[in-house]
This record gives structure tokens, C-alpha cells and sequence, in this order.
């Protein structure tokens, strides 16, 4: 009996890859040293949004997010992905919850997921970036 | 025609160079890898592979009827004529290059080819990491003309499939610089990090294969500039390591776009850049360059931009 040879090509292809993505694994590759200060979230904002000035801001308690605003007031969402981050303008379509000094964000993304950050000021961020989009901010 | 292709012998070198590399990252630069973007890069191999055999016979039947109407007839033993090898290399390069030039420039091409830009890495496994939806697009008709000419549709595939290969390799940090006379002729992993890298300075350029001179020639060359960090991968970067987003998300964002549009722009979001919106809420490459120009007073647009689009920025850039 014979298997169609894109069969057992695909099968020791598939066994490549995940004996290399283990391989990375185990070798601990990757990993993010966390977004450290307020000069590493200038860098992360700027490369998020070319030109985004960062004029104030606030750093997760756990270091893997933050929340920074331009001089118009315009916000910015910035997480780690991997031992990378991504960031989003926060657009009228999102929405924040806070629990305390927990805040959730929702971008209304597909894939991108809800954030959640331990911030001292979780309030009146969550008020900020519910108020994206009502003409508040303006 | 993914059936005639010499890339699945070398997938064993693929391999065993990924390892290498990983090695390296290991004792150099160990977040040059994430072993959740390597599994995905490594899937859109495969299924690139997969998508290609499956979907790939429509193409092999439209090159076969054009062939029968070649102009130029290398006679049955076509595979004998030795220069019609590194001609048909060279052509098949040039077409490479516009194959890939619109895959940037058109979004209906862009919504396959973001596949293998999708990545915020660059190493060797971003170089496998293939589109599955190539066959969804119109790219296959590039390659037309050279059958026209008189190339089999083998010959151009095998030739496609070296031209693959080539640019395996130069998609690492490892190697910085190439010796001069070989950055000026060939593609290098300098040249083409500029080609995965957002910085606004770099979008958009460097759509090279295996000659860098065809971007030198058609006015898209950017060189590397040693003191600029890159940023790899999309504009809006997608946040997820889910395989089947990472295939099908601007596809998606394609039908979305058309379903909203009013109707005499929907043609446009599925023809225009990526990045165009009939009511100016996104920025297209051009744009974000343009601002960017406007900010720093960095150097005239890359030669992509016509004649015409650099007096405009420039001229915006003093009227701000
Ligand atoms: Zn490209
Ligand atoms: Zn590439």
C-alpha cells in the first residue's frame, strides 16, 4: 500500500516543524524584558504610530502593558505579544472597565484580544477611553 | 505550478539552517526568535505547500494552452537548450519582481502576500513563511508573457523554485553586510530586511528576488541605513499568533470593506494600495512616508513616488 507522496512529505514536514518550535522552546528563546520606563514607551509609541508623542502615560503594575496620550489626546494601547509589543489608538469602538485598579480595555478587535492592566489611575482611564468618540475630548 | 518545484528538495537545508540559526540566536541575539511565530511561520510553510498543490493545476492548464501559441519554439528537446536556462532565470526574476511589486501595491494581491509580511521577526523561518491564497489572485498571469515567449512552463518553474531558494537565505540578522560588488548585483539580507522592515522610510521598497538591480532600474531601491533600528513586519501589527487570522485576516477585511463601502468605491478597496479608504481614515504607505518626510525633513521620497507625487510633498511639506 502506497500513501500519495504530498501526504508523507506534508507528515515529515509537519514533524520538522514542530520538533524546530520546540527546539526554540527549549532553548528559551524569545521573551520580553518587559516595558521597562517611560523612554522604552516613547520608543514603543513611536514605532506603533510614527510621530505619536507620548505626554503622559501609565505603566502596568506587571510591566506587560501601558496607556499613553499625545498632546491632542489621542490614546494609545501598548502590550507585549511575544517578545515583541503592539499597540492600538484607542477608537471610539473600544471600551474600558475598572475593577479597582484593574482596568480592562477592549479594543473591538478581532484576534487582538482585552487587555487588562493593574494601574493606580484604572478610573479615570477607563473614563478617558470611553469617552473616545463623544466629542469630550475634542 | 508548485508540482515542478525544486523547493521541496532543499526543504531538508531549510531545516537544518533554522537550527543554525536558532544556535546562534541563542548565543547572540536570543529574542531574534519566538517559538509561537516560529510555529506559524513554519505552518504557512507547509500549508503554502499544500494550497499550492491542491489549487495549483488551474495555473498549470493556463500555461499550458498559452504555450501552444509561443512565438519563439526551442523544439521538443527545449530542456537541451543550455542558454535558455539563465535567460529564462533572468526573465523570470524580472516577472518576480513585478509579481511582488503589485502584491504590495494592489489589495486584492496584498491580502495574500501580507502572509509572508505578517511576522514582527525577521529570520530564516520568516523566509518559509509562504501564503496559502496565492492561487485566489491573479499573480500566476505575470509568468503569461514568458510562456508566450517560448519558455516551458517547467522550465519557468523550476527556474521560479532556485529564484525561492535564492531567497531563503536572506532572511537573517545574522549576516550584516554582503562584500560591495555583491550588494550592488544580488539581493542580501540587507536589502531585503529593508523590505520587511514598517519604518516609513523603508515602506514599500526593495520588492527584489534575486537582482537588486531591478529595483535600482524601476526607481525602488533603499539602501539600509546602519543607525535606524528596524520595526518588521505590518503597519498595524495583527497582536495574534492564531494561524488561520494570520492566513485569511485581510481577506477578510477585504469583504468587510466592499459589504460597507457605497458602491462606487467598492471596487477601490479591493483594486487600490492597502491602506486607501474612500473617506481618508487610514494611511497608505505614501502617506505615512509623506508625514514622516514632513516631520523629520528626511530624504525625497524613495524613487517609487513619481515625479509628480515628490513635488506634491514637497510642496506640502512647506505649506506646513
Ligand atoms: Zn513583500
Ligand atoms: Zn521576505
Amino acid at each position: 500500500m502506497s500513501l500519495p507522496p504530498l501526504l508523507v512529505q506534508s507528515a515529515g514536514s509537519l514533524a520538522a516543524i514542530l520538533a524546530l518550535a520546540a527546539l526554540a522552546r527549549w532553548l528559551k528563546l524569545g521573551g520580553h524584558p518587559g516595558l521597562s520606563d517611560e523612554a522604552m514607551l516613547r520608543r514603543a509609541a513611536e514605532e506603533i504610530v510614527d510621530g505619536f508623542e507620548v505626554a503622559d502615560f501609565s505603566l502596568a503594575a506587571d510591566r506587560t502593558a501601558a496607556l499613553v496620550r499625545d498632546p491632542e489626546g489621542r490614546i494609545m494601547l501598548i502590550r507585549l505579544h511575544g517578545s515583541r509589543h503592539v499597540g492600538r489608538i484607542i477608537s471610539p469602538l473600544a471600551s474600558a472597565r475598572a475593577h479597582g485598579n484593574i482596568l480592562e480595555v477592549d479594543c473591538r478587535e478581532p484576534r487582538f484580544g482585552v487587555t487588562r492592566l493593574e494601574l493606580e489611575d484604572a478610573e479615570a482611564w477607563a473614563a478617558a477611553i470611553n469617552a473616545v468618540g463623544r466629542g469630550r475630548d475634542a | 505550478m508548485p508540482d515542478l518545484n525544486p523547493t521541496q528538495y532543499a526543504v531538508p537545508l531549510f531545516v537544518v539552517a533554522v537550527l543554525a540559526e536558532m544556535i546562534w540566536a541563542k548565543l547572540r541575539a536570543p529574542q531574534a526568535y519566538e517559538p509561537k511565530d516560529t510555529l506559524v511561520s513554519l505552518s504557512f510553510g507547509l500549508g503554502s505547500t499544500i494550497a499550492g498543490a491542491l489549487l495549483g493545476g488551474f495555473a498549470v492548464a493556463v500555461f499550458l494552452k498559452a504555450y501552444e501559441y509561443r512565438i519563439f519554439d526551442f523544439g521538443p528537446e527545449w530542456w537541451a537548450v543550455w542558454w535558455a536556462w539563465p535567460v529564462c532565470f533572468v526573465l523570470d526574476d524580472l516577472k518576480y519582481y513585478w509579481v511582488h511589486r503589485a502584491g504590495h501595491r494592489i489589495r486584492w494581491m496584498w491580502a495574500s502576500h501580507v502572509n509572508h509580511h505578517s511576522s514582527q521577526h525577521y529570520n530564516l523561518s520568516t523566509a518559509l513563511r509562504q501564503t496559502w491564497t496565492g492561487p485566489l489572485t491573479f499573480g500566476f498571469l505575470f509568468a503569461v508573457p514568458l510562456v508566450l515567449l517560448g519558455f516551458h512552463p517547467a522550465m519557468i518553474a523550476i527556474c521560479g523554485g532556485f529564484n525561492l531558494i535564492y531567497q531563503f537565505w536572506i532572511h537573517t540578522e545574522a549576516i550584516k553586510r554582503m562584500p560591495a560588488w555583491f550588494e550592488a548585483v544580488m539581493n542580501t539580507p540587507s536589502h531585503h530586511r529593508v523590505h520587511h522592515a514598517t519604518n516609513p522610510r523603508y515602506l514599500d521598497t526593495n520588492y527584489a528576488g534575486v537582482f537588486i538591480v531591478w529595483d535600482k532600474m524601476f526607481g525602488t531601491f533603499t539602501p539600509e541605513v546602519d543607525d535606524e533600528k528596524i520595526r518588521y513586519g505590518i503597519v498595524k501589527q495583527l497582536g495574534s499568533f492564531n494561524l488561520l487570522w494570520a492566513v485569511f485576516h485581510e481577506w477578510i477585511g477585504i469583504l468587510t470593506d466592499v459589504w460597507r463601502a457605497p458602491w462606487k468605491h467598492k471596487l477601490s478597496y479591493l483594486l487600490r494600495e492597502p491602506g486607501w479608504s474612500h473617506d481618508g481614515s487610514r494611511e497608505t504607505s505614501d502617506m505615512i512616508r509623506a508625514k514622516w518626510q514632513a516631520r523629520s525633513g528626511g530624504p525625497v521620497a524613495p524613487q517609487a513616488t513619481s515625479v509628480a507625487d515628490r513635488n506634491a510633498i514637497a510642496g506640502g511639506a512647506e505649506a506646513a
